[in-house]
């Protein structure tokens, strides 16, 4: 055997995660089905062949992750978030409490300008905390070993270390809705709305949702605030840096090779089949494909016990975000920034609605981010499972419903569009593998949340299969672009 | 000016108040229990509305009341006596219904004449919640630990907490933190298909919520109702004899029994300080009560923001009291009726008609009626939970005749453009339109009919916000954080002055469990 360690795909965790085993001296294969790397996070040519973002406007490594593997990484920039309002304001937000970020909230609220920089240090560290959770492995209840015990109590103190009112601040905020937590620090809308914006980007969950107060801070700490992280060149380069640390460590990536099925004896792994029937054997396979997909489709529900099945089975996934990217002639006439069509929490709440019915949001909460003449528009909610509709038909009702929106705030932007080109939640999950268009391999919601992801009692990355262990987005430490569970999964297989 | 003095003043004689007065007297202190209104009762009133019709205003059936406390307070012998209620039944558009008893068979055997599938789920769900709802039932009665304090009693309640914790098997915990955390709409769709099966079951997860029921958080209220059906003094939901009143009616006599005075028409202005410690009271009479110990079993909001000066606490609590939820999101319709609904699915007079009548036949339909409300309208469609007292209770209405009550849900509080007569009028129309749907006749009988709006029960019962649970049973609203972080052990920042309702752990319902527990709290502090 050439290899010791068989990883399913080539996306950011799945990198990260063959990184620390190669760097460990395991002898690493990595499989992606695609013809590049990435993942989530690629730069690839669409339509006529404009190159875009495709997925992710923007993101980061951790910074352990970097110093730990060395990695060359390309610079990024970080974005203001800008709420473009009805009748052609705009409301300018950064983490950093600068003034121009002062200024702009308060031509709309001087009280909420003026609360503005606790907010922030109130969300760094709501942030910071999330950031040690998501570093800490998970235990399986009640019998903590004292090697869990450790890790989590020093987690413990790391909270009890914000003193007692930040510590109820950042637990209390967890199951808190995105409204209620900002109409505790601001009396303007749409200062609580452009917030909110964040909270629920990528969730298909609704500002006045519960729990959405958690994923504020989840989406707050990967993107390290409220704008998108741009990195130059394209998302794509933080692949690029993995791979080639990957194959400066003797690791091995080979693209266009898709995995269709895990082998599985005895409830232990004996390798993968490709889809064109060959067979590589191993004894340890690694997946940063989704929990569901790997376990039920991968492995098969025949191979696995009837009631973990089940509860592989009610894992939420039910993605609601659907991309659109136009191509123009660069006189789209909007200003740069991460920019969102969420003037009023009513707007995003309404939005939401449609999804939970199954529709489409008729007036959507929309993320505008440009890159030249190339404008990407993130559109919520569009739920994989539309109750009247499918989405082979929807595709350019989502194109209108999506250029409308923005052209709403950019009425140049209509004369400019050259070329459509729209990821729908079913090319998501069809080009991209994203089961059900779920951008983080699960919903992040309290019940799908630590020690919870994927399932309770399964936090610990491995699965009831003898050498089959899980290290993409919807096990502890994943969801966006982080590589936390990547690097999580790869410590504990190393640890053993 | 008249000047009392007391061992322990009790604010509000609801039947936390009641309980925490009686166990107080029982302790042998010299005791108070004071109350706004002319009767006592608080929210768990009988009211003649109209002459000859006697009503549960606000609470109408009992099942969480904590079995310790009938025991101690010997309740049935000062008169509580409790009818039980058999039966829900969900009546569908299609003229069939979904019925439900205390028993697990029948239930079984009617599920499955809609769905097999669910039939048979139904044997694993009820084992399943029945264990959940036993394992977190000891938490109900313990006093919350602060997990940032280093005192012994912290401490040591956070060990009884681990303990208690280690007790319970891997799966146990792990049903308990899904079920904290989840939707009920998620968690019944993991089990069911059958849409009336879902909505009748998923409305225990909104009421007294201003939530829907595909809202993270939302089973955990699913379970604090279903407590009472596993762990209750009755093992069913029931209804007292002569209402709800008939409750607190039951424990004030105890509590006089007990040495307790009660009086009404007592309203509380203040809450007097001396020296940092709350030394008595101040009514809005001019009278002045003096007392070693002042017990608050009114709201969080008025129990902190309105009898006491701000001053006298920490800026940080104020806030954290400010920011507790009391959105209320539910009202009541007493409807006064000359003859018996008939219900398209009911035809006659049916064993059902002495059971709960739900309007719920989807979760949809609940989550629809959420949608209205959280943009400041009261549900078109509403979910409401009807039971005809007289049916159960002959003495509640003239012969031949019958009062029902109405549970609604979704009025909001703050309704847009607040609430008024025309507002509250249309409400109550669209209370009985939608019963008209399922009984015809509804309109004919009808001889009188009050309406409830979250606006009235703040008036009347003196609710902030008029939340049944005096403040929403969400997720960072319970246990250690209710009513503020570090004050959930039934203390208050003003030394002397505690606080025992429903606004405190463990929450709502007639429970009585806050207003012991803040008892036994007094008692382990006299010195």
């Amino acid at each position: 055997m050439a290899h010791d360690i068989i990883v399913i795909g080539a996306g950011l965790n799945g990198l990260v995660a063959a990184n620390y085993l190669a760097k460990a001296g395991k002898r690493v294969l990595v499989l992606e089905r695609r013809a590049m790397a990435g993942g989530q996070a690629v730069t690839e040519p669409l339509g006529s062949g404009f190159g875009v973002d495709a997925l992710h406007a923007g993101g980061q490594l951790r910074p352990d992750i970097i110093k730990d593997l060395g990695l060359a990484m390309p610079p990024t920039t970080s974005e203001p978030l800008v709420s473009l309002l009805p009748g052609g304001q705009q409301l300018r937000l950064t983490a950093d409490a600068d003034e121009r970020t002062i200024g702009s909230i308060a031509r709309l609220s001087k009280q909420d300008a003026a609360r503005w920089p606790d907010f922030v240090a109130f969300m760094q560290e709501a942030a910071g905390f999330l950031d040690a959770a998501y570093r800490t492995p998970m235990p399986r209840l009640p019998h903590v070993s004292l090697s869990q015990g450790l890790p989590l109590a020093k987690l413990a103190l790391n909270l009890r270390r914000l003193g007692p009112r930040d510590m109820f601040r950042v637990i209390r905020a967890l199951p808190m809705s995105a409204l209620e937590l900002t109409e505790e620090w601001f009396e303007t809308d749409a200062v609580r709305a452009a917030v909110s914006a964040v909270a629920v980007h990528g969730a298909t969950l609704g500002p006045m949702s519960a729990g959405s107060g958690y994923t504020l801070m989840h989406n707050w700490l990967n993107r390290g605030g409220l704008g998108h992280r741009r990195v130059e060149g394209g998302i794509g380069r933080l692949a690029e840096a993995l791979v080639t640390a990957l194959e400066a460590r003797g690791g091995e990536i080979r693209l266009s090779t898709d995995v269709k099925g895990i082998l599985v004896d005895n409830m232990a792994v004996r390798g993968v089949r490709l889809a064109g029937g060959e067979v590589i054997a191993g004894s340890m396979v690694v997946s940063a494909a989704d929990p569901r997909h790997t376990l039920l489709g991968l492995v098969g529900a025949p191979e696995l016990p009837p009631h973990f099945v089940w509860q592989m089975q009610s894992i939420k996934m039910r993605g609601s975000v659907a991309k659109v990217h136009l191509l123009t002639d660069g006189n789209h006439g909007l200003p740069a920034g991460t920019l969102v069509i969420a003037p009023s929490v009513r707007h995003i709440e309404r939005a939401y609605d449609a999804a939970k019915y199954g529709r489409m949001s008729q007036a959507p909460y929309l993320e505008i981010t440009t890159s030249g003449p190339v404008v990407s528009l993130h559109y919520q909610y569009a739920p994989y499972a539309l109750r009247e509709q499918d989405w082979s038909q929807e595709r350019t009702v989502l194109e209108r419903s999506a250029v409308d929106a923005a052209v709403g705030v950019s009425p140049s932007l209509r004369e400019s569009i050259r070329e459509v080109v729209s990821l729908t939640p079913l090319d998501l999950e069809r080009t991209y593998g994203l089961t059900e268009g779920d951008l983080n391999h699960g919903q992040l919601i309290l019940d799908q949340m630590f020690f919870m992801r994927p399932l309770p009692g399964w936090s610990s990355h491995a699965t009831p299969v003898e050498g089959l262990y899980l290290c993409g987005n919807g096990v502890h430490g994943g969801g966006g672009i982080s590589g936390a569970s990547g690097r999580n999964a790869a410590r504990a297989i190393l640890k053993g | 000016m008249s000047v009392n003095t007391y061992d322990a003043i009790v604010i509000g004689a609801g039947h936390n108040g009641l309980i925490a007065g009686a166990y107080l007297a029982r302790a042998g202190k010299k005791v108070a229990i004071l109350e706004r209104r002319e009767i006592v009762g608080g929210a768990a009133v009988t009211e003649e509305i109209f002459p000859g019709y006697r009503f549960s205003e606000f609470s109408y059936v009992v099942s969480l009341l904590r079995p310790e406390i009938i025991r101690d307070l010997e309740l049935p012998r000062h008169g509580l006596k409790i009818l039980p209620l058999p039966s829900t039944v969900t009546p569908m558009d299609n003229g069939d219904y979904l019925a439900a008893w205390a028993d697990h068979e029948p239930t079984r055997r009617e599920i499955c004449r809609h769905s097999a599938r669910d039939a048979e789920a139904f044997d694993e769900y009820s084992r399943v919640m029945a264990r959940a709802a036993k394992a977190i039932k000891p938490v109900l009665s313990l006093v919350p630990p602060d997990p940032t304090s280093m005192s012994i009693r912290d401490m040591l309640g956070l060990l009884k907490l681990g303990k208690y914790a280690k007790s319970l098997s891997e799966k146990e915990l792990y049903r308990i933190a899904k079920l904290v955390t989840q939707s009920s709409a998620d968690l019944l769709d993991e089990w069911f298909e059958f849409d009336p099966l879902k909505g009748t079951k998923s409305a225990s997860g909104i009421i007294g919520t201003f939530l829907g029921p595909h809202s993270p958080g939302t089973a955990y209220v699913l379970l604090h109702h279903y407590m009472g059906e596993i762990d209750g003094a009755f093992r069913a939901w029931g209804f007292a004899k002569n209402g709800t009143g008939g409750v607190t009616a039951a424990i004030a006599a105890s509590a006089r029994a007990l040495g307790a005075e009660i009086r009404t028409n007592a309203a509380v202005k203040q809450v007097i300080v001396k020296g940092g410690r709350a030394a008595g009271v101040a009514l809005e009479n001019g009278d002045e009560l003096r007392a070693k110990v002042v017990l608050s079993a009114a709201d969080p909001k008025r129990t902190f923001l309105n009898f006491v000066e701000s001053r006298h606490f920490p800026d940080e609590f104020v806030t954290q009291i400010r920011n507790f939820r009391v959105r209320g999101s539910s009202g009541k319709v007493n409807i006064a009726l000359s003859g018996l609904p008939e219900f398209t699915c009911l035809p006659g007079e049916s064993p059902l008609h002495r059971g709960a009548i739900s309007i719920s036949p989807s979760i949809d339909y609940i989550e629809r009626a959420y949608d209205e409300a959280k943009y400041g309208q009261f549900s078109k469609n509403p979910y409401i939970d009807m039971i005809i007292p007289s049916m159960i209770d002959r003495d509640m209405a003239p012969p031949g005749h019958h009062v029902m009550s109405c549970f609604v849900q979704y009025a909001p509080y703050d309704i847009e453009g607040g609430w008024d007569d025309q507002k509250r009028e249309a409400f109550g129309e669209t209370v009985i339109n939608t019963i008209e749907r399922y009984a015809p006749n509804i309109r004919r009988i009808i001889v009188g009919k009050q309406v409830i709006t979250p606006k009235d029960i703040e008036r009347i019962a003196g609710i902030t916000g008029g939340n049944i649970f005096h403040g929403e049973l969400l997720l960072h609203q319970l246990f250690f954080l209710r009513p503020a972080p570090q004050w959930a052990d039934f203390r208050t920042p003003l030394p002397g002055y505690y606080f025992g309702a429903s606004g405190a752990h463990p929450g709502g319902g007639v429970m009585g469990a806050a207003g012991k527990l803040a008892a036994h709290e007094v008692l382990r502090d006299w010195r």
